[in-house]
C-alpha cells in the first residue's frame, strides 16, 4: 500500500517523473553513439552493446530516461522485455547498409505489433548520412515501409551522430508528440 | 486520430489491476520514478531473503541494474547472483553494465562488479567475463586486484579452456609479485583451488617465492595466512638455513587466536621436522606442545577437531605432549563426544611418571552416569594397566573395586578387559580377576564380545573355575544360536578343558558341539575349525595335541589401535583438514567434480559387469561342485594327503595341503596379474570393458570357487583404477 500512496504523493508534487524511449535498431546502427551523443554533446567510442545501457537527460523540463538496448541477433529477442510504459522508439537504422534494410524492416514491423507499443510514437533516424552513399531520408523511409503505418504518430529524419546533426531536430518532434499524448 | 486517442486514454483509465504481490513489485519495478523503483527493490530482496519466490521479477529487475545509486546497484546484484540461474539466458542483458561497472572510477564498484559477475555462475556470461576479467586483474587498486583472483577460479569452474586460453593462470602466477600482501594472499588461494579442481600442480614454489610468502604472511588476514601456509607445506627445502628460516618464520603464527593458523602453522613445521638435527626436533616439539594444549580452550566442535588431529600427531610424536597430561583431562560440561576423545588422547600420554594421576582421574569418570562412557573409561583402564607395568596392580584393584560397586554399569567391557589383563599378565593377577569370573554365570552376558572374552576365560584357566561342567553345559546347550565369534571361542575353550580336565561330562559337551559344528553350523570357519579339532584329537599322540593346542599366545603389548605407517603418513600430510577428523585420506571421500558425468556412466557400466560377473561365478560354482563335495569329504582326502605326504602327522599333512592349496591360488593369482598387465591401459570406459572379458577368460580353468571371488574383486578394483584413469585423461583434455 506504501507504494501507492507514494506514487500519488511524487504525482501531486510533481516528482520527477521519467520519460522512457527506447533506442532500437540493428546491430552496428549507431544507437549507443546516438545516446552519448545526446547525453554528452560527445563522440565516445563504444563497443557492441551486450545488454543495454541506460541514461536520463533533461530535455525541456523533462527528465527522459533513454534506453539503449543491444542489437545483436542473440539480444533482439529481449527487446520486448522493455516494451512495457514506453512513451516512444527511436528505431536507428544505418543508411549504407542497404543489404540489411529488409531485416531492419522486419524487425521494425514485428516489434510496432507488439500490444504494449500500441501507444508509442516512432522516430526513425537515417543514420551515418556523412559517409558517401548513405540513403536518403525517404528512401529509407520507403523501403521500411513506413507509410504503411496506420494509427501511429511517426516520423524520420536523416541523422549523423558523430556530426550531432539531426538529432535534436528529431528529438524535439519526439517531445511535441509526448507532450501532447501525456499532457504535460 | 482523435477517437482513438480518447479510447485508448479511457482504457488505460479502467484497468483493472492485476491482483498479487508479484504483479504489485512489477508494477513499481517499472515506474517512472526512480525513487519508488528503488523502494520495490528493497521490497522484493526483502521478500528474497525471506524465501519467497521473486524469480518472475527477473527481467524487471534488471532494468534497474544500470543506475549510479551504489545502494541500488547491490540490491540488483544480490538478486542476481540468487537468481541467475534461473534466467539464464536473460542474464546476458546484464553483461554491458558489468562491463560498464568494471571501469567505474569508483573501485568499490570495479571490485562489486567483478565479484558479482564471477558469481552469476552461467555459462551465457563466461564468453563477456574475460575482457572485464583482465583489467580488473590489472587494476591500480589492490582491493579490486584481490576480488578479480578469486573471480579466476570461479571462471576456471565454469569454462577451463577459456581460463587457461586466455592467460589467467600467468597472471595469477605473475600476482605473486604484487606489492601488495592481500594480492598475494587471494592469488595463493586462488591458484590452490585451481590445483586442486585441475588435479594438476600448479603452483611450483621455489625458494624465490618462498621467500616472498614468508614476509607476506605476518601482514594478511587470517585466512589469507591459511592459505599460504596451506602452499607453503608443498615446498621441499634444500638446505638446513631455508628449513631454519621457514621455522623461525612461521613459529610466531602458533600464537593466532585462530585455530586453523595454528593448525597449519604446526602442519608446516611438522613437514620440516624430518630435516633438522634430533635435537632441534626434541626443541621444535616442546614449543608445539602449548599451542596444541592452547587448541583446547575453542568451542567443542573445535576442540573436538583439534584432539582428532593431536591423536594423529600423537602417533608420529609420542612424546611431544608428555608434560601436559592435565590439560586433557574431562571438564564436567563437555559434551560426550569430546569427553571420550579426550579419554583416548589420555591414554595415550601415560607413562610412568603421571600413570597414578591418571589413574585417580580415570576413577573418577568411572563414577558418572553415561554408560558409554563408564564402559570406554573401564577400557581405557585396562589399556593403561596393558601399557604400564607399574601401575597394573592399582589399575586392576580399581577395576575389582568397580566390579563391586557398579557391576551392572562395567561388567560386560570389564570381561574384555580381564581377558587382555589375563594375556599381559598370565598369572600375577590371576587371584583378584578371577573371583570376577568365577561369580559369573553364562546368562550374565549379553554382548558377543564379552560373551567370547567370558569363554576364553573359562577354557584357559578351567582349573580355577567352580562348577565348571554346569557352566560348560549351558555353553553346550546354546551352542547352534551362538554368534560365530563366540562359537569359535566356545570351540576352542571346550577342546582345550578336554585336554587339561578332562570329565566324561565334558567328554560328552565336546562330542555333542563337534557334532553340531560340522553337522548343523553353516559358518564355514566355525565348521572348518570343528574338523581340524577333530582330527587332531583322533590323533593318538596326546602330547602332540596338547602342543597345539594349549600353546600360549604371545604375550599382549598394547591394546591401543595404531594408525598403519602409510596411512599415518597420509593423515599427516592432511593435518587440518577434513580427512584428518575421519581419519581417513580425502580421496577416500571427496571426488573431484569434473569427473562428475564420467562417472554416472561408468557406475552404470560398472554395475553391468559386476552382474555379469555374478552370473559367471554361479554357473562356475554348479560346476565345481562336485569337486567341491570330495574337498569336502575329510577321510578321502585325509588318505590322499596322508599318502602323499611322508610326514606321519596330522599336522604335517593339514601344513603341507595348506600350503599346495595356497601355492595352487597363488599360480592362478599371478595368471591373472599377468594377463591384466598385458592389458593396454584403458583409456576409455569401451576398452576398460574389452580388458574385462578378455581378463576373465583364464578364470574357468581355476580350479575352486574362491579364486573366482578374488577375480570379481580384483575385476572391481581393476573397473575402478580403470575408471580413475579415464577421468584423468578426461581432465587432460581440458
Amino acid at each position: 500500500m506504501g507504494n501507492v500512496f507514494s506514487s500519488i504523493f511524487s504525482k501531486l508534487w510533481g516528482g520527477s517523473k521519467e520519460i522512457r524511449i527506447l533506442i532500437l535498431g540493428l546491430d552496428g546502427a549507431g544507437k549507443t553513439t546516438i545516446l552519448y551523443k545526446m547525453q554528452l554533446g560527445e563522440v565516445v567510442k563504444t563497443k557492441p552493446t551486450i545488454g543495454f545501457n541506460v541514461e536520463t537527460l533533461k530535455y525541456k523540463n523533462i527528465s527522459i530516461n533513454m534506453w539503449d538496448l543491444g542489437g545483436q541477433t542473440s539480444i533482439r529477442p529481449y527487446w520486448r522485455c522493455y516494451y512495457a510504459d514506453t512513451a516512444a522508439v527511436i528505431f536507428v537504422v544505418d543508411s549504407t547498409d542497404k543489404d540489411r534494410l529488409d531485416v531492419a524492416k522486419k524487425e521494425l514491423h514485428t516489434m510496432l505489433k507488439e500490444d504494449e507499443l500500441s501507444d508509442s510514437a516512432l522516430l526513425v533516424f537515417a543514420n551515418k548520412q556523412d559517409q558517401p552513399g548513405a540513403m536518403t531520408a525517404s528512401e529509407v523511409s520507403k523501403a521500411l515501409g513506413l507509410a504503411e503505418l496506420k494509427d501511429r504518430s511517426w516520423s524520420i529524419v536523416a541523422s549523423s551522430a558523430v556530426k550531432g546533426e539531426g538529432l535534436t531536430e528529431g528529438l524535439d518532434w519526439l517531445i511535441d508528440v509526448i507532450r501532447e499524448e501525456q499532457e504535460l | 486520430m482523435g477517437a482513438g486517442h480518447l479510447e485508448r486514454k479511457l482504457r488505460r483509465m479502467f484497468k483493472i489491476p492485476v491482483k498479487g504481490e508479484n504483479s504489485e513489485f512489477r508494477s513499481g519495478l517499472v515506474s517512472q520514478y526512480s525513487d519508488e523503483r528503488k523502494d520495490t527493490i528493497q521490497r522484493v530482496i526483502a521478500a528474497m531473503t525471506v524465501g519467497k519466490d521473486v524469480s518472475s521479477l527477473f527481467p524487471d529487475i534488471l532494468k534497474n541494474i544500470a543506475t549510479h545509486d551504489l545502494e541500488q546497484k547491490k540490491l540488483v546484484y544480490l538478486y542476481l547472483m540468487n537468481y541467475a540461474k534461473t534466467n539464464p539466458e536473460l542474464c546476458i542483458l546484464a553483461t554491458n553494465t558489468f562491463v560498464q561497472d568494471a571501469e567505474d572510477p569508483n573501485p568499490l564498484v570495479r571490485a562489486l562488479a567483478i565479484r558479482t559477475m564471477g558469481c552469476i555462475r552461467v555459462n551465457e556470461m563466461v564468453d563477456y567475463l574475460a575482457i572485464p576479467l583482465k583489467r580488473t586483474l590489472e587494476d591500480d587498486n589492490p582491493y579490486v586486484r584481490k576480488t578479480a583472483a578469486i573471480c579466476v577460479v570461479k571462471m576456471f569452474a565454469l569454462n577451463t579452456k577459456l581460463c587457461v586460453e586466455q592467460g589467467f593462470l600467468d597472471t595469477l602466477l605473475s600476482m605473486l609479485n604484487d606489492s601488495n600482501q592481500m594480492v598475494v594472499a587471494n592469488a595463493i588461494s586462488a591458484l590452490l583451488e585451481i590445483s586442486k579442481m585441475g588435479g594438476s600442480q600448479l603452483l611450483n614454489i621455489d625458494s624465490r617465492i618462498m621467500k616472498k610468502l614468508l614476509i607476506t604472511l605476518n601482514e594478511c588476514t587470517e585466512w589469507g595466512r591459511i592459505s599460504i601456509l596451506t602452499a607453503m607445506e608443498n615446498f621441499d627445502t634444500s638446505d638446513v638455513t631455508e628449513v631454519d628460516h621457514i621455522i623461525e618464520k612461521v613459529t610466531p603464527q602458533l600464537q593466532h587466536e585462530n585455530p586453523a593458523v595454528v593448525l597449519s602453522s604446526i602442519k608446516v613445521i611438522l613437514k620440516q621436522m624430518d630435516k633438522v638435527s634430533n635435537d632441534q626436533r626434541e626443541r621444535l616439539l616442546r614449543r608445539l606442545a602449548s599451542p596444541l594444549c592452547s587448541l583446547l580452550s575453542n568451542p567443542p566442535e573445535i576442540q573436538y577437531v583439534a584432539l582428532r588431529n593431536i591423536r594423529i600427531i600423537l602417533e608420529k610424536y609420542p612424546h611431544i605432549l608428555s608434560n601436559d597430561l592435565q590439560a586433557f583431562f574431562v571438564k564436567y560440561n563437555d559434551p560426550l563426544y569430546l569427553k571420550l576423545e579426550k579419554i583416548d588422547i589420555l591414554v595415550r600420554l601415560a607413562n610412568a611418571g603421571n600413570a597414578a594421576l591418571l589413574l585417580a582421574e580415570l576413577r573418577e569418570y568411572a563414577m558418572e552416569v553415561d554408560i558409554e562412557l563408564v564402559n570406554r573409561v573401564v577400557n581405557v583402564i585396562g589399556q593403561l594397566a596393558i601399557k604400564i607395568t607399574e601401575i597394573s596392580k592399582k589399575a586392576v584393584d580399581v577395576l575389582y573395586e568397580l566390579y563391586l560397586n557398579r557391576s551392572s554399569y562395567v561388567l560386560e567391557q570389564l570381561v574384555i578387559v580381564i581377558q587382555n589383563i589375563l594375556r599381559r599378565y598370565p598369572k600375577k593377577y590371576l587371584p583378584t580377576v578371577i573371583t570376577i569370573i568365577a561369580d559369573l554365570n553364562f546368562d550374565d552376558l549379553s554382548n558377543t564380545e564379552s560373551l567370547a572374552s567370558y569363554i576364553w576365560i573359562i577354557g584357559q584357566y578351567s582349573k580355577e573355575i567352580p562348577h565348571l561342567e554346569d557352566k560348560l553345559e549351558i555353553m553346550a546347550l546354546q551352542f547352534k544360536e551362538l554368534e560365530p565369534l563366540v562359537q569359535a571361542a566356545a570351540l576352542t575353550a571346550i577342546v582345550k578343558i578336554n585336554l587339561t580336565k578332562s570329565t566324561p561330562k565334558t567328554r560328552q559337551f565336546l562330542q555333542k558341539i563337534l557334532n553340531e559344528a560340522t553337522t548343523e553350523i553353516e559358518n564355514a570357519d566355525i565348521r572348518d575349525k570343528a574338523y581340524i579339532y577333530w582330527r587332531i584329537l583322533s590323533t593318538d599322540d596326546e602330547e602332540l595335541q596338547k602342543s597345539i593346542v594349549l600353546k600360549r599366545l604371545p604375550v599382549l603389548e598394547s591394546t591401543i589401535d595404531t594408525f598403519s605407517p602409510l596411512l599415518l603418513k597420509q593423515l599427516i600430510s592432511e593435518i587440518s583438514n577434513l580427512g584428518s577428523v575421519y581419519y581417513k585420506p580425502a580421496v577416500t571421500f571427496i571426488k573431484p567434480k569434473a569427473e562428475n558425468e564420467a562417472l554416472v556412466n561408468n557406475a552404470t557400466l560398472q554395475s553391468k559387469k559386476l552382474e555379469e560377473l555374478q552370473q559367471m561365478a554361479k554357473s562356475e560354482i554348479v560346476n565345481n561342485a562336485v569337486k567341491a563335495e570330495t574337498l569336502l569329504d575329510f577321510d578321502d582326502s585325509e588318505e590322499n594327503q596322508d599318502s602323499a605326504a611322508p610326514v606321519d602327522t596330522p599336522m604335517g599333512s593339514i601344513g603341507i595341503g595348506a600350503t599346495t592349496g595356497a601355492a595352487n591360488i597363488l599360480d592362478e593369482l599371478s595368471d591373472l596379474f599377468s594377463g591384466m598387465t598385458t592389458q593396454p591401459q584403458p583409456g576409455t570406459t569401451s576398452s576398460a570393458i574389452a580388458s574385462t572379458s578378455t581378463s576373465t577368460s583364464p578364470s574357468p580353468a581355476a580350479g575352486s570357487t574362491s579364486n573366482l571371488f578374488e577375480l570379481i574383486n580384483q575385476q572391481k578394483h581393476k573397473t575402478i583404477t580403470g575408471s580413475s584413469t579415464t577421468h584423468d585423461d578426461l581432465l587432460n583434455l581440458f
